[in-house]
Order: C-alpha cells, then sequence, then structure tokens
C-alpha cells in the first residue's frame, strides 16, 4: 500500500513527539501505568484483593485494567482529535484521511505492548507467572485496535460538526470506565449489576487479556466471539461512516 | 495532451445560518424551527483544460472560489457537481509547510512531507541532504523546526515540493519565498520543472508576474468563469472591472 510508509513515520511520530522535550522519553510510556497502578493497589488492594478467586493476584489484576484501558480511552480521544487538529494539512495535500485514525490506533497498540514489560514484572513480583497462552495478548491487542480506530473515525467526523462531542466523550469514556471492572472484581456486584458488566464488550476484552497473560481471571467463548464481533462491527461502521460523511465534512474543516 | 480536465464543476457549502456548533442549540433551533440552511454556490458551472507544460493564472478578487479550485484540484475537495481529473503526479504547494511540525528536526519534515505527498519514502531519504542543501539550510537539518526562521522553513518545503518531477504544480501565491537569491533560484527550477513537461496552476494576486509567467489566464467571478484567454487581455479586462 501506498501510505504504509506514511502509517509508518505517523505511528512513530505519535510515539515519541509526545516525549520529545522531556528527559527520559518515551520512559514515560513504562513508567505512567506503573505509577498509575501503584497509587490505586495502595489505595484499593485492601478492599479487593481478598475478593478475588482462587490463585489470582489483585496487583496485576489492576495493572492489565489499567493498561487496557489507556490504550482504549487515549486511542478514542486521539484519534477522534486527529482529523482535526491534521486540518491544514488535509485540507492542501490529498492523504486519505482514515491514516490519521488508524495511526493513532496502532500507536496506542505499541504502547500497549511496551506496557506489558512492567505487567511481566508486577505478575512476577505477585507470584505468578506467564502463561502459556500470552501470544493470545496479540489477538487482544489487535481487537482493541480495530475497535479503537473505528470508533475514532465516526468520532473524529463528528468532534468537526459538533464542538460539544469532546466533552460528551470524555464523559461518557468516564462512565465506561467504571462499568469496566478495571480495578474491582466483577464478583463484588450485585447480580443484576454483573449483567450489564456483560454488555460491556471492554469487559470481554479485559477477561481475555487477564487470563491470556497470567491467567488472572477467567474467560469463555463468548468473550470471545464478543471480542472479535465488535471489533470487526466497530472498524467496518467507522469506515462507512467516515465514507459517507468525510465529502461534506471536509468542506467544514 | 490534457493532463487537467474540470467539466462543469459545481462547489456548493451548505451553511447552517447562526451556525452554533453546539448539540444543544441545534437542538432548540431546530424544535423552534430556526435552522436555515443556506447553499453557497462557491464554483458554478466552472470548466477548463489544462495541457502538458501550460503555466495557466487562476486571478480573481478575495472570495471568488480560487482557492477552492485549487483545493478541488487537488483531489482534497470533492465536487458537489461536475468531473475534476488529474491525471499524474500532483505536487501541491498550497501553503507550503502545510504538513510541517515544530517539534520535528528539518530531515524528518522533509521525510514527513513527502510522505504526505505519496512520495517513495526510501528515494527520499537519499535526497534529504541534497534538499537541504538546495535550501541552504544543511548546517540546520538535525535542528526542530520551531528553531527555524520562517524564510527557512519556506525555502525548505519548496525544495522538498518540487524534488521531484511532478505532472501538476499547484501553486498559491508561493512564488515569493526567501530572498532575492532564492527567488531567482526557485523561479529557476520552476522554470526547468515546466520546460521538462510540468502543467502549472497557480493562485496571484500580483498581475506583472501573471503576465510574466502564464500562458493562459482564468478570471474568476464569484465562482463563475468571467474570461478565459490571454494573460494580460485577461488582466487588463480584469483590472478595468
Amino acid at each position: 500500500m501506498k501510505y504504509a510508509q506514511l502509517i509508518r513515520l505517523l505511528v512513530n511520530r505519535e510515539l515519541t513527539l509526545r516525549y520529545k522535550r522531556s528527559v527520559i522519553g518515551i520512559g514515560w510510556t513504562l513508567l505512567n501505568p506503573m505509577i498509575t497502578s501503584f497509587v490505586l493497589w495502595v489505595i484499593f488492594s485492601f478492599v479487593f484483593a481478598s475478593r478475588l478467586p482462587g490463585t489470582q493476584q489483585y496487583a496485576p489484576y489492576l495493572m492489565a485494567g489499567i493498561l487496557l484501558m489507556t490504550f482504549f480511552s487515549q486511542g478514542v480521544t486521539i484519534s477522534a482529535e486527529s482529523i482535526a487538529s491534521n486540518g491544514p494539512v488535509l485540507t492542501k495535500i490529498y492523504v486519505p484521511p482514515q491514516v490519521f485514525p488508524i495511526s493513532t490506533a496502532l500507536a496506542g497498540l505499541v504502547n500497549f505492548f511496551i506496557g506489558m514489560i512492567p505487567l511481566s514484572i508486577v505478575c512476577l513480583i505477585s507470584g505468578q507467572s506467564i502463561a502459556w497462552t500470552m501470544p493470545l495478548v496479540f489477538t487482544v491487542g489487535i481487537c482493541l485496535a480495530l475497535l479503537t480506530a473505528g470508533i475514532g473515525m465516526t468520532l473524529s467526523i463528528l468532534y468537526i460538526r459538533f464542538d460539544d462531542m469532546r466533552n460528551i466523550v470524555n464523559v461518557l469514556l468516564m462512565i465506561l470506565m467504571y462499568f469496566t471492572p478495571v480495578f474491582y472484581p466483577v464478583t463484588i456486584l450485585s447480580p443484576k449489576l454483573q449483567q450489564i458488566i456483560q454488555f460491556n464488550p471492554l469487559t470481554s476484552y479485559l477477561d481475555i487479556f487477564r487470563w491470556a497473560f497470567s491467567n488472572n481471571a477467567t474467560a469463555t467463548l463468548s468473550d470471545w466471539l464478543f471480542m472479535i464481533f465488535t471489533s470487526i462491527l466497530s472498524i467496518t461502521l467507522g469506515t462507512i461512516v467516515f465514507k459517507k460523511f468525510w465529502p461534506r465534512t471536509v468542506a467544514m474543516l | 495532451m490534457a493532463v487537467i480536465e474540470v467539466k462543469n464543476v459545481n462547489l456548493t457549502y451548505r451553511v447552517l445560518k447562526n451556525r452554533t456548533g453546539s448539540i444543544k442549540e441545534l437542538f432548540r433551533d431546530s424544535v423552534k424551527g430556526r435552522i436555515r440552511i443556506l447553499d453557497y454556490v462557491a464554483l458554478h458551472n466552472v470548466s477548463f483544460s489544462v495541457d502538458a507544460g501550460e503555466v495557466v493564472a487562476i486571478i480573481g478578487r478575495n472570495g471568488a472560489g480560487k482557492s477552492t479550485l485549487l483545493k478541488i484540484l487537488a483531489g482534497v475537495l470533492p465536487p458537489t457537481k461536475g468531473t475534476s481529473k488529474v491525471y499524474g503526479k500532483i505536487a501541491p504547494m498550497i501553503e507550503l509547510g502545510a504538513g510541517f511540525h515544530p517539534e520535528m528536526t528539518g530531515a524528518e519534515n522533509v521525510l514527513f512531507y513527502s510522505a504526505l505527498m505519496g512520495r517513495d519514502v526510501k528515494r527520499v531519504k537519499e535526497r534529504t541532504a541534497a534538499i537541504g542543501e538546495w535550501a541552504g539550510v544543511t548546517d540546520h537539518m538535525d535542528f526542530p523546526l520551531r528553531t527555524y526562521s520562517s524564510g527557512m522553513s519556506a525555502r525548505l518545503s519548496f525544495a522538498t515540493a518540487t524534488d521531484e518531477q511532478a505532472e501538476v504544480l499547484l501553486v498559491d501565491e508561493v512564488l515569493s519565498v526567501g530572498d532575492l537569491d532564492f527567488r531567482a533560484k526557485s523561479r529557476d527550477r520552476m522554470n526547468s520543472l515546466i520546460s521538462s513537461g510540468a502543467a502549472v496552476v497557480l493562485v496571484s494576486h500580483d498581475m506583472v508576474a501573471v503576465c510574466e509567467l502564464a500562458t493562459r489566464a482564468i478570471w474568476l467571478e464569484n465562482g463563475h468563469v468571467k474570461m478565459i484567454g490571454n494573460p494580460a487581455e485577461v488582466v487588463a479586462a480584469y483590472e478595468a472591472h
């Protein structure tokens, strides 16, 4: 593909530019989830650690949740903004606009994989070993990248048309974060709430991720189907929405 | 041989009267029936073609649709009606440095800008030093672009955009880049690109330059083509208007 090189440069830029002027540079990608996880661990481990079933450990449970949630919410917000912020380019040079949200999702994927280094360390410290199913986390990463890119593409159109979308998305992401078992075990919730949480696709992604990485959760076949279904649905819808509305939206940039 | 064919192109911007951009207000206004969609016609039935080696100047007042027409030629804006076809590679010099990022180095920006124009990154990588040298910024290629003066960055972007032979050059008031030396140099390069077969479409308010450079001129007035023909005649008619 002609624009594969451009996507590579964009991913590279996304990964390095944010930390360009900082001293430890991309080290922040490692440090950020560690610090967040540590703080939440200090606060919540007393409450939730004992509620996890069997051999599951709270520290890796929490950190896996934070890694995945960061990937998703950062990916969605940045890729939704990517079209508007690259408007000056898009109105002068013909570039397929989809490359921007796609690159953002891919950069998020790389960060996600980098984040697994500290996650492995936390796993080992808390006495777990990396499961043999570990390579399956690549499937989770790719599905999540597709989900993020699809949602980002749809939102990027809406961002240009309605200024309020940014605020709405921020609130929705916060709500979604609480409706995803990031820092609490699902079992602490009432049966009714548990059912609702199962409708959140991210719950499935997270269960599979935790299970595959260090056998720290249970993942069912329906989780797998739900994950694959939602990722394909999202990227398909995103592409269709983009194709349909882009010609009129570009005139608004 | 025509490298650009524009046939009956219409472009309408849909403008919401009292456009708000907020969903709440949009809802309120639509409930009260206060939404009016205006169709703003930026281009009306524009047709022309450009042959290889031709230099076509587009002149007209501010808001006549010149930039919109360039955007359509660049393929950025799809026409509402009609067709616009460009055969071959386009070097868009619509706003030099549109793809530049202040935090990236000169060399990185050259690569990035070329990739945006759909060029082969590997080939550009080998050319980076030569591009920097031609722009006269060799010593600065490894520094971030924010440390460049605006002239330096414009020169670098001109050098990048014109480094590969393109079939079509789209130029929006960029002939006045840099100091006198560089202006002469860039004019030479434009001429050599034209003589090796590139077609140029340029938008300018500099009537002297238009008469000097162009082989044909198009006068746009409120989105309509008012006159096409010999640059001296079109410019004379435009100035008399």
